[in-house]
C-alpha cells in the first residue's frame, strides 16, 4: 500500500469523508504526546471508531482499527444521512475519547446505476480493465 | 423549422497545472501540448469556421483556471511553439518516408495539416489561445464558464474555508481572464453535495451542472433545468446522449474506422530515427503520430490496419446523423407525452474530442452543421440563454453524486490514493490557521508574498488530478511527487512566516514555477463567522 514519502506535522486530526452510499473513509493523525502514549503502550493498540448520527447524536456503529494504520473504511450505518466519528483508545481499562471528526453526509443510493454513462475515456478504460 | 427541443453541449476543458521552467522537455508538459494541438486548436478552428459561415455553435466551454493559466504562460507558449516545430520537422521526414506508401502518405498529410493548423492559429493569436475564445464569447457564439481553482473534488474538502477559497479564487481568476463574471460554475468531476449551494450563491454563480442521478425523481427527469432552494440553477447531465458517445459497447469512438490511440510512431519507429523527438532520457514516448485504425474490438496492436481518413470521415457523418436522429426521437417523445420542449444536456471532457477521439472535433462540427442544413427541430442553447428564457425552474434538493465511476467518490478515495489526504488536510488546516492569524496584520512584502504563495501551493495540493492519476496507475510517481511537493511547500512557507525567516530565494523559485492566480490574497483562506 503506498504511503507518503515526506513526514507531516504531528497534529491531532480525525477526518470523515464520504466515499459512496455504502462506505465512509476516515483517517487520523496524532500529536507527539499521543503518539508517545501509543508507542509506550500506555494506550492499547486497538482503537475504536464510533459513528453517531449527527441529527440526534445517537449511536450508529463501532469499528475496530489498529492505531498505527491511520485510516479505515467504515460501512455507512443503516439510517444513512449525516454522521460523525470519534476515535476512542483504551487506557487502564477505560475508553478515552481522543479525537472527534467533522460531519459527513453519506450519499443516498440512486437507482438506475446500470450502464453508467462515462464522461471520461479514463473512467471507461478503468471500468473495462 | 422552429425547434421542439434544445441541446446544451458542455465541454469541460481541464488539465492539471504542469509547469517545469527548469526543464526543456518535461514529459508531463506534453499533456498540455498534445491537448492544444489535438483538441483545443481543432475546436477553436471549428468554432471560428462555423461562426464565419453564420452558423452559431451555441456550445458552452468550461475552462479550468489551471488550464487558463497554462494557456497564458509565456514560457509554456514558447515550448509549445518548439513542440509544434519539432513535430512538423518529423512530419517532413515522414512525408519523405511515406512517398511509396500511398495509404500511409494520406495519414501523414493529415498530420501535416493538423500541425500546420496549430502553428497558424498560434501565430495568428501570438500564442495566446484565450483571445479567440474570448472573442467567440463576446460575439455571443459560445458561453465560457469556470470551475474550481485547481479542480478539487469539493465534497472531499471538509473545511468550508477550503471550498470557499476554491470558488472565490476561480471567480476572480475568470474575471481577470475574460473581463466579466462567470455566470456558471462547473463542479469538478460533476461532484455535488448540498452544502455547495450556499458557496455557489455567495460566490456569484447563477447555475451549475449535476450528474443524472442527482435529480432522479422529478417528473421531467433530466429534461428540465431545476433550481436549489437558494436559487442556483441546476442542469442535470443526460446519461443517454453521453452513453452513445462513450459506451464501452457500440459507442462512436470505438468504431473500427477511427484512429487507434495507442499505436504511435514513438513506439513503432526505429529508435535512432525517432530519438531526436523523444525526451532527454531517450525513452520511447508517444509522439502524437498514429497511423493505424482501431480495426476491430480486441485486436492486438500488432494486428491494427492503416488508418483511412476518408473512411473515418464517412463514419463521422453517419455517427452525427445517428446522434441527431436519437435526439429528435427523444424530443418528439417528450413533446408527445408532455407537450413541452425538453432540454437535453450533454457534458463531456473537452480533451476527449480530438485527443482521445481523433475524429471528435469533426463529429461536433457535423452535429452543429446538420441541425441547420437539415432544418432539424433542435437548437443549441447555452445555460444563460436558457435560464433567461425559460419559466421559473422547479426547486429540488439534488443528491450527493459525481460523474465518476460508480457515481460517487470512489475514484478519488480508494486504497490506491487515500494516503494523500493527511497531507492535503495538513496543508489546508495550517493555511487556514495561519490566514486567521495574519489576516488583520500589516505584513511586509516578503511575508505577504510567502503567505500568498503558500495559498497557491495549498490550492495545488487539493487538485483532483493527483488522486485520479494514482487511481488509474498513470504517472503515479509524478502525481504523488506533485501532491507532496505542494503540501510540503505550503507547510514550509507557513512555518517560515510564523518563525520570521522567509527564504526569499526559495520563495522566488516557487513563485516562478507555480505562478498562477496572480492576484491571490492568502486571506481567501481565512474563516468567516457567517458564510
Amino acid at each position: 500500500m503506498p504511503e507518503l514519502a515526506r513526514p507531516l506535522p504531528l497534529e491531532d486530526r480525525l477526518v470523515l469523508l464520504p466515499k459512496n452510499p455504502g462506505a465512509f473513509f476516515v483517517f487520523w493523525q496524532f500529536s507527539e504526546s499521543r503518539l508517545e502514549a501509543f508507542r509506550s503502550a500506555a494506550f492499547f493498540p486497538e482503537v475504536e471508531l464510533r459513528l453517531v448520527y449527527s441529527d440526534d447524536k445517537t449511536h450508529a456503529s463501532v469499528h475496530k482499527a489498529v492505531w498505527s494504520s491511520g485510516r479505515a473504511y467504515l460501512p455507512v450505518p443503516e439510517r444513512g444521512g449525516n454522521c460523525e466519528a470519534a476515535l476512542y483508545a483504551l487506557r487502564n481499562g477505560a475508553w478515552e475519547r481522543l479525537l472527534e471528526s467533522n460531519q459527513a453526509a453519506a450519499p443516498e443510493p440512486a437507482s438506475g446505476q446500470d450502464g453508467r454513462a462515462y464522461a471520461s475515456m479514463e473512467f471507461m478504460k478503468r471500468s473495462q480493465s | 423549422m422552429s425547434s421542439r427541443g434544445s441541446l446544451m453541449f458542455l465541454l469541460h476543458a481541464h488539465l492539471p497545472y504542469v509547469n517545469h521552467p527548469q526543464d526543456s522537455a518535461f514529459l508531463e508538459e506534453n499533456w498540455f501540448f498534445e491537448a492544444v494541438v489535438e483538441a483545443y486548436v481543432p475546436l477553436i478552428v471549428s468554432l471560428e469556421r462555423l461562426a464565419s459561415e453564420g452558423i452559431r455553435p451555441g456550445i458552452t466551454l468550461s475552462i479550468s483556471p489551471t488550464l487558463g493559466a497554462m494557456l497564458e504562460n509565456e514560457a509554456l507558449e514558447t515550448k509549445l511553439g518548439l513542440y509544434v516545430e519539432s513535430r512538423l520537422e518529423l512530419i517532413e521526414k515522414e512525408l519523405e518516408r511515406a512517398q511509396n506508401d500511398p495509404a500511409l502518405l494520406r495519414t501523414v498529410q493529415l498530420y501535416r495539416d493538423l500541425y500546420e493548423s496549430a502553428a497558424k492559429l498560434l501565430h495568428k493569436y501570438s500564442g495566446d489561445l484565450i483571445t479567440p475564445l474570448k472573442a467567440l464569447q463576446h460575439a455571443g457564439q459560445i458561453e465560457i464558464i469556470t470551475t474550481a481553482a485547481t479542480h478539487a473534488v469539493l465534497p472531499l474538502l471538509e473545511r468550508p474555508e477550503a471550498v470557499r477559497a476554491q470558488l472565490s479564487v476561480a471567480a476572480e481568476d475568470y474575471l481577470d481572464r475574460f473581463n466579466r463574471k462567470s455566470a456558471g460554475f462547473w463542479l469538478p468531476e460533476c461532484a455535488y453535495e448540498p452544502r455547495l449551494n450556499s458557496y455557489l450563491k455567495l460566490s456569484g454563480f447563477n447555475y451549475t451542472f449535476t450528474e443524472t442521478h442527482s435529480v432522479g425523481g422529478p417528473p421531467d427527469g433530466v429534461y428540465s433545468p431545476y433550481r436549489t432552494s437558494n436559487g442556483v440553477g441546476l442542469f442535470a447531465r443526460d446519461a443517454a446522449s453521453s452513453r452513445e458517445v462513450w459506451s464501452s459497447r457500440g459507442g462512436y469512438p470505438g468504431d473500427p474506422a477511427y484512429r487507434e490511440f495507442y499505436r504511435d510512431l514513438g513506439y513503432d519507429g526505429d529508435l535512432e530515427y525517432v530519438r531526436p523527438y523523444l525526451g532527454a532520457d531517450g525513452a520511447r514516448r508517444p509522439l502524437g503520430l498514429k497511423y493505424y485504425r482501431i480495426t476491430g474490438a480486441g485486436k492486438d496492436l500488432a494486428e491494427k490496419q492503416y488508418y483511412d481518413p476518408d473512411a473515418a470521415l464517412a463514419r463521422v457523418q453517419e455517427h452525427a446523423a445517428d446522434f441527431l436522429e436519437r435526439r429528435v426521437k427523444d424530443v418528439d417523445g417528450f413533446y408527445a407525452s408532455r407537450g413541452g420542449r425538453p432540454l437535453i444536456v450533454s457534458c463531456y471532457d473537452a480533451e476527449l474530442f480530438g485527443h482521445w477521439w481523433f475524429e471528435g472535433p469533426a463529429f461536433l462540427e457535423t452535429v452543429i452543421r446538420r441541425i441547420r442544413q437539415e432544418r432539424l427541430p433542435l437548437q443549441f442553447v447555452t445555460p444563460s440563454e436558457y435560464l433567461n428564457s425559460c419559466q421559473e425552474p422547479q426547486e429540488i434538493s439534488p443528491r450527493v453524486s459525481s460523474w465518476g465511476e460508480n457515481g460517487y467518490f470512489d475514484p478519488w478515495v480508494n486504497e490506491s490514493n487515500d494516503f494523500i489526504y493527511p497531507a492535503v488536510y495538513a496543508a489546508t488546516d495550517k493555511m487556514i490557521e495561519t490566514a486567521n492569524r495574519f489576516r488583520n496584520q500589516d505584513l511586509d512584502n516578503i511575508n505577504a508574498r510567502a503567505l500568498n504563495q503558500a495559498a497557491r501551493e495549498t490550492l495545488l495540493a487539493q487538485s483532483s488530478d493527483w488522486a485520479f492519476l494514482l487511481y488509474i496507475g498513470s504517472h503515479s510517481a509524478y502525481a504523488q511527487g506533485r501532491l507532496e511537493e505542494h503540501a510540503s511547500n505550503a507547510l514550509k512557507l507557513l512555518g517560515e512566516v510564523i518563525e520570521k525567516r522567509v527564504d526569499e530565494q526559495s520563495l522566488a523559485g516557487l513563485e516562478k514555477k507555480n505562478n498562477l492566480f496572480h492576484r491571490l490574497d492568502f486571506r481567501v483562506f481565512a474563516s468567516v463567522s457567517r458564510f
